[in-house]
């Protein structure tokens, strides 16, 4: 089995239906040439990667640019089209009066399944105060949350909010929320990796390609920045397969953890295993 | 006279080949010119349109051979991130089979008859799929 635990659905075509929201993502998201994909094209894409089930994210801007860049109930819409191979995660922004609420009922009337943030695009600290009823919220519920962490491409964000050391004092405070640092925490991947070895709620998944084809930038992150053997030998419980797809192919990100050196028992907790113990299931 | 059709084929894999002889014919024997020349192009750079035998043998030969000459794992320029994308391009691979195998061929046709021979057919040419693909469909004649 293979899950996808970093997919963005934004231009599927089944939630987008209107213009004027299409190009507030383009912009906002920074992907402008995105084709808009049925769904059904979508699954073909998860079909021929070998992908049983991709998790899609939410993201809401709303108190920075008056919107979501994909709603709660838009990921709920495409979980309920393909109920078996999609997993719905919700976002709500922490600068809005409404955020708690809005989570609750992301969890408990949508039924998703996590919480995806953005620190960098929607600006704040992970450690800010105004973070822990949100915190404590996922905690009782028992729901996971994703950070983007690292480096951003979203004009107008600081990467600064989402370095990896700024979850440090999350993971302290709330040792029972299982997080997961997405993008591995690029270019800070060696801050990413003492994370995750100091920290039992701490995962990364493996949604990064800054530079080259989805190989050799494995091949140069894990096999040559950090030691080669670091995840097989030591991570191998931490990481989890992410796409940030459609920034790139399900399929070519796939073929990409060939290159690290797992064995097929590690290989099988990288690209699922880890990701059903994220998930709660 | 000029008639424009649109196919949309959905391709089901990276590499994948989906026969379209059929359906270009279908298009032409509904088509109000008798003579003329029916053409047949794709409007992606990371397909081709091919015209042969539809025999699993030379299609998997002519997969072989394009693998061949354009290396999966080769190292490409084009692979690094489009600023005006937004995205990742690791597609040279499909881009460089589309360019070795064109984007286009042509058939004649003469009384109300395209006259595709008996061992060809039409091969839209997948390089980076799944994706929903487009092909035109041009008759021009009377």
């Amino acid at each position: 089995m293979i899950i996808d635990i970093h997919s963005h659905p934004g231009f599927i075509k089944e939630i987008c239906q209107n213009p004027e929201r299409e190009e507030f993502r383009r912009e906002k998201f920074y992907l402008y040439k995105q084709t808009i994909w049925p769904a059904e094209l979508v699954i073909e894409q998860l079909n021929a990667a070998k992908i049983d089930k991709a998790v899609l994210l939410a993201e809401d801007v709303s108190s920075r640019y008056g919107d979501t860049i994909v709603s709660n109930e838009e990921i709920k819409l495409l979980v309920d089209l393909y109920p078996d191979r999609f997993i719905g995660f919700a976002s709500v922004d922490p600068n809005s009066k409404n955020a708690v609420q809005d989570l609750k009922r992301a969890f408990k009337d949508l039924g998703l399944s996590g919480v995806k943030f953005n620190p960098s695009n929607q600006g704040f600290y992970p450690n800010d105060s105004i973070m822990d009823p949100i915190y404590e919220l996922c905690v009782k519920y028992n729901k996971p949350i994703i950070f983007h962490s690292g480096m951003t491409w979203i004009k107008n964000s600081h990467s600064k909010f989402s370095h990896p050391l700024v979850f440090e004092d999350v993971a302290l405070k709330y040792p029972n929320l299982k997080i997961c640092l997405a993008h591995f925490g690029w270019p800070w991947i060696m801050d990413t990796a003492m994370l995750l070895l100091k920290y039992e709620n701490i995962y990364a998944d493996t949604a990064l390609l800054y530079f080259d084809s989805p190989k050799q930038f494995f091949d140069t992150t894990f096999n040559k920045q950090l030691g080669p053997y670091w995840i097989d030998r030591t991570l191998a419980d931490k990481v989890l397969f992410g796409s940030n797809y459609p920034r790139i192919e399900y399929k070519r990100m796939v073929d990409a953890v060939d290159v690290l050196n797992l064995r097929e028992e590690n290989k099988t907790k990288v690209l699922s295993a880890n990701a059903i113990k994220f998930l709660g299931w | 006279m000029v008639e424009h059709f649109d196919l949309k084929i959905m391709t089901k894999n990276d590499y994948d080949v989906a026969y379209i002889g059929s359906k270009v014919k279908e298009i032409v024997d509904n088509s109000k010119i008798s003579n003329g020349i029916v053409s047949v192009i794709t409007a992606h750079t990371s397909t081709g349109i091919l015209v042969t035998e539809p025999l699993e043998c030379i299609v998997s030969d002519l997969e072989v051979l394009l693998r061949s000459i354009v290396d999966d794992d080769a190292e490409y320029s084009h692979a690094h991130f489009l600023s005006t994308y937004g995205r990742t391009s690791a597609n040279a691979t499909g881009h460089l089979r589309s360019i070795l195998t064109g984007n286009n061929c042509l058939f004649p046709i003469r009384n109300g008859k395209m006259l595709l021979g008996a061992a060809q057919d039409i091969l839209l040419m997948e390089f980076d799929g799944p994706q929903e693909r487009r092909v035109f469909i041009e008759i021009i004649g009377e």
